[in-house]
């Protein structure tokens, strides 16, 4: 049986989202919506985790706003289907989103049908097949196996194994907030699965589980600092406080105001 | 504006300039024909000159060769009434013998002795029997002897002198040298009958003699028939048959050494040309006329510089002037009439019109200025058409029922809010509200926001119930409370507040927008608080709402430091403001219920 196509929502609006998540009947599409965020910047750092088929992403939110996160995915995640929702009918706007391998430009407030039509495209075109959006995953383990012989950091001659060599460089480029595991494997060459894979094999850690370490194991020294919560969060390249604060607990099992107390 | 820039790139010169290069021209030609009509005036005056010298020098000339050519002929006179050549004369053929014709010579050599310069005498008796006192030096011309053609003349004479060349031709001498000759008829004293002819020669020694004593170093004398006597043998080549006549003649040459004036006439009674050369001297040059030339020259330059100041300072100023004028009206910003007065009737025409047309344009203007307010008028009108959204409140009112039917009170609520925010936030289109609609919109406002994000930000309202009639521009408290959240709480991650407060106090609203957001940096704040609007370009997006209302508070209290802005980065950010009570503008009138 065919996969269920995977949706994602970037709105910084929670009812925007719920009420996205709750209005299409996604299953009637073989469809299904695997995942939110609520910035450009939760976006990056969670969509290698998600691996989306389809993103729907706002315009205007801070930090990283949907011009900006639609310029980064379409480069790091050729074939990813993304649909851009506004509520600002600036031509501005739709002249850059022209620019940009974008599926479709939503006015806000969207009308159900309207969402529908192009979902139904979505999906004829998904189906038409060859776009499919490569992730790191268990699915996709041959592939990587290839990877290896034509990495130049594969074999056992003894040098720096590539999951040293992205631990490096993890510690270097953390603050940086476009940061995630297909631009770092894009970046040395390899596929994300084979790095993803590698990577725990010779660190012994997952990559998203590392970075996440650096950067809360900085924000905990800044917080001792005295650091106020939004200044961290940009520090550590997270510069958005509401996702870094939902990391900072998840990772510490205390709210950032508590620690800092 | 730069006046160089609205001008054509087209090279015009001033009239000031142009006049100059008139009279630059007018004064060049004059001097050109100056010169060229004192070198005409010299030159006339050098010929004119040379004329009169050559005329007394020829006269003086020919006077003294002919006195000095009849002194010889009284010689021949005492010739020829000398006793032993009358018995020559009287003697029959047949007893003329070597005897009587040697007496008859030495008679006449002893007369010649008195005298020197006769080279030879000759006598023909009317037989033709001849006696020479010098034989051997000429030639004789047995011919032309016989003939009766060359004695003619000289029995024209009738016993006086005629002069004539080379003893006229019947003999000559052997050396080729010219002689003059002398030539009378002898008649008998007592019968009174021709006897026979007597030829004097006159060697030219005699002229050149002449000519020396006289130092006449410029003189040529030629015979009649052209051949060379006495004097510059150099001037022969200026000779020509026409220079044989009683009348001086003039004629200019060009030779190497400069332009030369050869005279020539023939002496008087004798058939010898004189020529007289003559340079033009420059003692001859008339220096009377040239000064007055002179004077002449400058007086009329003085004129033309006076004629060019008096048009610079009559014609070019005043048009500068008038220029100037118009340029300071131009750069006042007012169109006002000029009140220069102008010294000519064109110029001040030119005034005229000139005020002529800023009535025009002022006419214009207000012709504009009307239609613009009757179009703004009416524009207002489709506007506040657009702005009575009847439909959307009816909408909102019945959606807001079925809510509250179906037990969604919350939706109610929201619907509510919503309504009442639409309502203050047209207001009908006013430009004014009072202060307290703007808080209750920004009551709205921030109640319908905290449904859409949740919980995170906090309103606290300390509004003095004496402001709440105060008249304020519309849409000055919303867009700070928005940039409060969008620019200051969202970008914290934390809950924050928003706390308005609104005093009274001698008639001035103070207000104070403060929130606990994320502050603003030293730059920030200037930079939003700049009046430069390149500052604002970069920013445009993020920050015109901010940006935007504290220009639209500037001007409506015609102060640029009304606004004022504090903030610490991290804690908060406050913006307060005072605004003076401003009389109603007309056209704000009490707000009714719209629905």
């Amino acid at each position: 049986m065919k996969r269920s196509y995977r949706v994602m929502i970037i709105d910084d609006e929670e009812s925007a989202r719920r009420l996205m998540r709750a209005a299409i009947k996604w299953e009637t599409f073989g469809m299904e919506v695997v995942g939110e965020a609520t910035s450009g910047i939760e976006a990056i750092n969670i969509i290698d985790e998600l691996r989306p088929d389809i993103v729907f992403v706002d315009i205007s939110m801070p930090f990283m706003d949907g011009i900006e996160f639609t310029q980064i995915a379409s480069e790091r995640y050729p074939g990813l289907i993304i649909i851009i929702m506004t509520a600002i009918d600036e031509f501005e706007y739709a002249r850059k989103c022209v620019s940009m391998p974008v599926f479709e430009y939503m006015l806000k407030p969207m009308v159900r049908a309207e969402i529908m039509k192009v979902v139904e495209r979505a999906r004829a075109k998904l189906d038409a097949g060859g776009t499919a959006v490569k992730y790191s995953g268990p699915d996709d383990a041959t592939d990587a196996e290839a990877h290896d012989e034509d990495s130049p950091y594969a074999g056992s001659d003894g040098e720096t194994s590539p999951g040293e060599l992205v631990k490096k460089y993890i510690e270097d480029n953390y603050t940086d907030p476009k940061l995630n595991l297909a631009y770092v494997a894009q970046h040395f060459g390899f596929s994300a699965s084979y790095l993803s894979r590698k990577f725990k094999q010779d660190t012994g850690k997952n990559f998203v589980e590392y970075l996440t370490e650096v950067r809360m194991e900085t924000a905990k020294k800044l917080a001792g600092k005295g650091y106020k919560m939004f200044q961290t969060a940009s520090e550590v390249g997270i510069p958005d406080p509401n996702y870094f604060s939902r990391c900072f607990k998840k990772y510490t099992g205390v709210s950032y105001s508590d620690y800092n107390r | 504006m730069n006046r160089s820039n609205d001008r054509p790139k087209i090279k015009r010169t001033s009239i000031s300039a142009a006049l100059n290069l008139v009279f630059a021209v007018i004064i060049l030609v004059v001097i050109i024909s100056f010169v060229i009509s004192v070198n005409f005036v010299i030159k006339s005056e050098r010929r004119a000159y040379a004329v009169r010298e050559a005329q007394m020098a020829l006269t003086t000339l020919s006077n003294s060769l002919s006195s000095n050519i009849s002194n010889y002929s009284e010689l021949s006179r005492l010739i020829m009434i000398d006793d032993s050549l009358v018995t020559f004369l009287r003697a029959d053929a047949s007893t003329v013998d070597f005897g009587v014709i040697n007496d008859a010579r030495y008679g006449i050599m002893n007369i010649l002795n008195v005298k020197e310069g006769v080279d030879c005498v000759l006598v023909f008796r009317n037989d033709m029997i001849m006696l020479a006192t010098d034989r051997a030096a000429y030639s004789y011309e047995s011919a032309s002897m016989q003939t009766d053609l060359w004695k003619e003349s000289i029995y024209e004479g009738k016993g006086r002198a005629v002069v004539g060349l080379n003893s006229y031709g019947v003999a000559s001498r052997k050396d080729g040298l010219p002689v003059i000759t002398i030539g009378r008829a002898i008649y008998d004293m007592y019968t009174q009958k021709r006897t026979g002819i007597l030829l004097m020669n006159i060697s030219s020694d005699v002229l050149s003699r002449i000519l020396r004593q006289g130092s006449y170093h410029d003189v040529c004398l030629v015979g009649t028939n052209g051949e060379y006597l006495a004097g510059n043998k150099e001037y022969m080549k200026y000779y020509s048959a026409d220079y044989a006549g009683n009348e001086i003649l003039n004629r200019n040459v060009l030779t190497p050494g400069g332009n030369k004036l050869v005279s020539g006439c023939l002496v008087e009674g004798l058939p010898i040309v004189m020529l007289y050369v003559s340079a033009y001297g420059s003692e001859s040059i008339p220096y009377g006329i040239i000064q007055v030339l002179i004077i002449l020259m400058l007086v009329f330059m003085a004129v033309a510089g006076f004629a060019g100041a008096y048009v610079s300072r009559n014609i070019t100023m005043p048009i500068m002037q008038l220029s100037g004028s118009m340029d300071k009206n131009k750069k006042s910003g007012e169109l006002k009439k000029l009140d220069v007065e102008m010294p000519y009737s064109e110029l001040n025409l030119l005034k005229g019109d000139y005020n002529d047309m800023i009535d025009h344009v002022n006419e214009l203007i207000d012709t504009l200025v009307d239609k613009e307010k009757i179009l703004r008028r009416a524009e207002l009108r489709v506007l506040q058409e657009q702005i009575k959204p009847h439909f959307l409140y009816n909408s909102l009112e019945t959606i807001g029922f079925l809510a509250f039917d179906a037990g969604a009170d919350n939706v109610h609520e929201a619907l509510e809010t919503l309504g009442s925010f639409y309502r203050n936030f047209l207001s009908k289109g006013n430009r004014v509200i009072t202060f307290g609609r703007e808080v209750q919109i920004v009551r709205d406002y921030l109640s319908l926001q905290k449904l859409r994000y949740g919980d995170i930000i906090e309103d606290v309202y300390d509004i003095a119930p004496e402001t709440e009639d105060f008249n304020v521009p519309k849409l000055i408290l919303q867009p700070l409370v928005e940039n409060s959240i969008y620019h200051g709480i969202r970008l914290k991650g934390e809950k924050g507040t928003i706390k308005i407060v609104s005093r009274l106090d001698d008639d001035i609203l103070y207000v104070i927008v403060e929130d606990t957001g994320v502050g603003m940096s030293k730059e920030q704040i200037q930079k939003i608080l700049s009046k430069d609007r390149n500052d604002r370009d970069e920013e445009k997006d993020s920050s015109f709402g901010l940006w935007g209302t504290i220009e639209r508070i500037r001007m409506y209290c015609n102060d640029d430091d009304v606004v004022k802005i504090s903030s610490e980065v991290g804690e908060y950010t406050s913006i307060s403001f005072a605004i003076r009570s401003v009389p109603a503008v007309s056209g704000v009138e009490e707000d009714e219920e719209i629905v």
